[in-house]
C-alpha cells in the first residue's frame, strides 16, 4: 500500500503564497470597510442596520488565514477568533478564497459556484455582501470590478483617499 | 449551451411518478431498512381522506404507520418542527412520509433534519451547506400541489414564529430520498390553486434557467419543465379531471424544483418573498404578478436566455419568424400573455391593486427584498429604487 499524504512542493508553495496574499487582502478589506463605514453613505447605512454585537468570521479555508470582526457601537473592530460567531463564511479551499480576494471572481459568482459555506442568517449576510461589493468598487481597479461586479458602484471619493486611510490612518 | 467555469449539481432523490406510486413507497422503505413510518400532513387533506389513502398504501405494502401528525398549519414554524420531532421520538419511528404542499414538506424536512442531527431545536442548523451528514432517516415526499417542487429541493424555508422571520436551511441532506407523484392527489386541486402554484413552478423554471447559477444540468431540467407547464397548465384549469395534464404538471413542477434547487431563483422570488412577508400575498400569486415585470427588468442581461426560453414556448415556425434581436423581448411578452390567460381562466387578477396591496407598504417590501438571499444570483444588480419601480409597474 502506498501512502500519499505528503503535499508536493509546488502545491505547498502555492498554498503558502496564496495564504500570504489572503492575509494581506483580508487586512485591507477589513480596514477598508472600517474606513468606509464612516465615510461612504451606503456602507454607513448598511453598517448602521446591523445589530450591535454582530460577529462575523471569514475563513479562507478550514485551516487558512481568517479574520473575526464585530460591530461594537458604531465601530467595526477586530476580535479574537470565536467558534460562535453569528455569521461564519468558510471558503472551501484556499484556492477559492484566492480567486475572490484577488478580484478574479465576485462574491455573487463565488456564491453561485458554491465556493464558500455559510452558517448564520442569510438576510444578514446579504447586507455584508453589499458592503463588500461597494468596498471592492473602491479597492480594486475599475478594469477588474467591471468584470466581476454586477454593478460598479459610484465612488463618493477617491480610491487613494481610502488607501491612505487604510495604511496611514489619516 | 452555456457551461460555467465551475458548477455543482445535486440530483433529486428517486422519483416515483404515476399510477400506484404510493403503493411503492413501502417496498422502497424496506430497502432503505425502515419499517416504522411517521406520517405528516395537514387538516384539510386528512378531512378529505387523503391521509387514509396514503396510510392504506403503506400498511398494505408491509410497513407500519406508528404515528401521524396532521395539524401542520399553512404557515408552519420552527416551534411546530420542534414539537413534531418530540412526538416522532416518542413514537419510536424510523422514517417519514410527508403528504401535502410546500409547508408540509418543508416542515417534514425540518423534522427529519432535527431527528438526523439530534437535539431539540432546529434553529441551530440555519445556514447554507454547512451541515455534516448525520444519521440517515428515510424520507418520502408526496406533493399534493404542483408548484413548490419541494419534493426535489435541498432547501427548506421555515418561519421563526417568535421573530416573524423566514429562516432558510440549505443542505443536500434535506433532499427527500423519494419524490412521489401520485395522480390521485393532483386532480382535486381547485382552479385558483392550480393557477397560482403552476405559475410559481413556471417562475422557478424561468428564473433558474436565466440566473447566475445556471448550468447544463439545471437548464435541461428547467427546459423540460417550461415545456410541460406551457403545454399543460391551461388544460388542468379547463378540465380539472385531465389526469394526463395533471401528471405532466406535477412532473414539470418537480423538474423546476430540482432546477432551482441547484440554480437558485432571483429577483421575482426576492420581491415575492417580501410581498408575502409584509402583505401576506400568496406566493404563487405574487410570482404570477411579478414575473413579466421582473423579466423586463432583467432583459438586458438575460436576452440570450430568454430567446432560448422562447423556443420552448412557441412552435419552431413561429420562432423562426421572430427576428433574432427581438426574441428576448418576445419571450417576455409570450410569458406575460400566458400568465394573464391562466389568471383570467382561474378568476385571478394580476394587479397588486386588485389584491388589496397598499402602496404604503412598498417601502418596507423593497427594503426587505434587497436583503433576500435570492438577490445574490440575480444577473442584474437590484437597488431598492429598482424594486419600487417594479412594484409601481405591477400595481
Ligand atoms: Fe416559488
Amino acid at each position: 500500500m502506498v501512502m500519499n499524504n505528503n503535499i508536493s512542493i509546488h502545491k505547498k508553495i502555492s498554498n503558502s503564497m496564496k495564504s500570504l496574499v489572503a492575509r494581506i487582502v483580508l487586512f485591507v478589506l477589513y480596514r477598508g470597510i472600517k474606513v468606509l463605514a464612516r465615510e461612504d453613505s451606503r456602507i454607513m447605512g448598511e453598517f448602521q442596520s446591523w445589530p450591535d454585537g454582530l460577529s462575523v468570521v471569514l475563513e479562507t479555508s478550514y485551516n487558512g488565514p481568517s479574520i473575526s470582526l464585530q460591530k461594537k457601537g458604531d465601530r467595526l473592530v477586530r476580535v479574537s477568533h470565536s467558534e460562535n460567531a453569528n455569521i461564519r463564511i468558510t471558503f472551501r479551499s484556499i484556492d477559492a478564497a484566492f480567486l475572490v480576494l484577488t478580484g478574479q471572481i465576485g462574491v455573487a459568482r463565488a456564491y453561485a459556484e458554491h465556493r464558500f459555506m455559510l452558517s448564520g442568517d442569510i438576510c444578514q449576510t446579504m447586507s455584508i455582501v453589499r458592503c463588500i461589493d461597494i468596498a471592492e468598487s473602491y479597492l480594486f481597479p475599475r478594469l477588474m470590478t467591471r468584470r466581476i461586479l454586477r454593478k460598479v458602484e459610484k465612488k463618493e471619493f477617491s480610491t487613494i483617499r481610502v488607501y491612505r486611510k487604510i495604511f496611514v490612518g489619516v | 449551451m452555456f457551461v460555467p467555469s465551475y458548477y455543482e449539481f445535486v440530483n433529486p432523490g428517486k422519483i416515483l411518478s404515476g399510477k400506484y406510486a404510493l403503493e411503492n413507497i413501502a417496498s422502497e422503505f424496506k430497502l432503505l431498512g425502515s419499517s416504522r413510518v411517521f406520517v405528516l400532513s395537514d387538516k384539510v387533506l386528512n378531512e378529505l381522506g387523503q391521509v387514509k389513502v396514503l396510510c392504506d398504501a403503506l400498511v398494505s405494502g408491509g410497513v407500519q404507520v406508528v404515528g401521524t401528525f396532521v395539524d401542520i398549519p399553512a404557515d408552519s414554524s420552527i416551534e411546530v418542527v420542534n414539537r413534531i420531532a418530540e412526538i416522532y421520538r416518542q413514537a419510536n419511528a424510523d422514517s417519514i412520509v410527508a403528504l401535502g404542499g410546500g409547508s408540509v414538506i418543508d416542515t417534514a424536512k425540518g423534522v427529519r433534519m432535527l431527528i438526523s442531527q439530534g437535539g431539540n431545536d432546529i434553529m441551530k442548523f440555519v445556514g447554507a451547506e454547512v451541515l455534516p451528514f448525520a444519521r440517515h432517516v428515510p424520507f418520502a415526499a408526496v406533493p399534493t400541489t404542483s408548484g413548490t417542487g419541494s419534493e426535489a429541493t435541498a432547501v427548506a424555508v421555515i418561519k421563526d414564529g417568535a421573530r416573524k422571520l423566514k429562516m432558510e436551511f440549505i443542505s443536500q441532506f434535506l433532499l427527500p430520498d423519494l419524490a412521489v407523484i401520485d395522480e390521485r392527489f393532483t386532480v382535486s386541486m381547485p382552479a385558483r390553486i392550480t393557477a397560482m402554484t403552476g405559475l410559481d413552478a413556471l417562475t422557478h423554471a424561468i428564473e433558474s434557467y436565466s440566473c447566475l447559477q445556471k448550468n447544463p444540468v439545471s437548464q435541461s431540467y428547467a427546459r423540460s419543465a417550461i415545456m410541460m407547464i406551457i403545454e399543460n397548465l391551461d388544460k388542468c384549469i379547463s378540465t380539472p379531471s385531465d389526469r394526463k395534464a395533471r401528471l405532466a404538471m406535477a412532473n414539470g413542477s418537480l423538474l423546476a424544483g430540482s432546477a432551482f434547487s441547484n440554480s437558485m431563483v432571483g429577483i421575482v422570488h426576492a420581491i415575492g418573498h417580501s410581498l408575502g412577508g409584509v402583505c401576506s400575498l400568496p406566493h404563487g400569486l405574487a410570482m404570477a404578478i411579478l414575473l413579466p415585470h421582473c423579466m423586463r427588468f432583467n432583459l438586458e442581461k438575460c436576452d440570450e436566455d430568454y430567446a432560448e426560453i422562447l423556443s420552448f414556448c412557441i412552435s419552431p415556425e413561429e420562432y423562426a419568424a421572430v427576428p433574432r434581436k427581438e426574441r428576448g423581448l418576445k419571450c417576455v411578452e409570450v410569458v406575460e400573455t400566458f400568465a394573464n390567460a391562466i389568471a383570467h381562466d382561474a378568476g385571478l387578477s394580476l394587479k397588486l391593486s386588485d389584491n388589496r396591496i397598499d402602496k404604503a407598504s412598498f417601502e418596507e417590501v423593497a427594503a426587505r427584498a434587497i436583503n433576500d438571499g435570492a438577490m445574490i444570483v440575480n444577473p442584474k444588480a437590484v437597488s431598492k429604487e429598482d424594486v419600487l419601480a417594479i412594484l409601481e409597474a405591477a400595481y
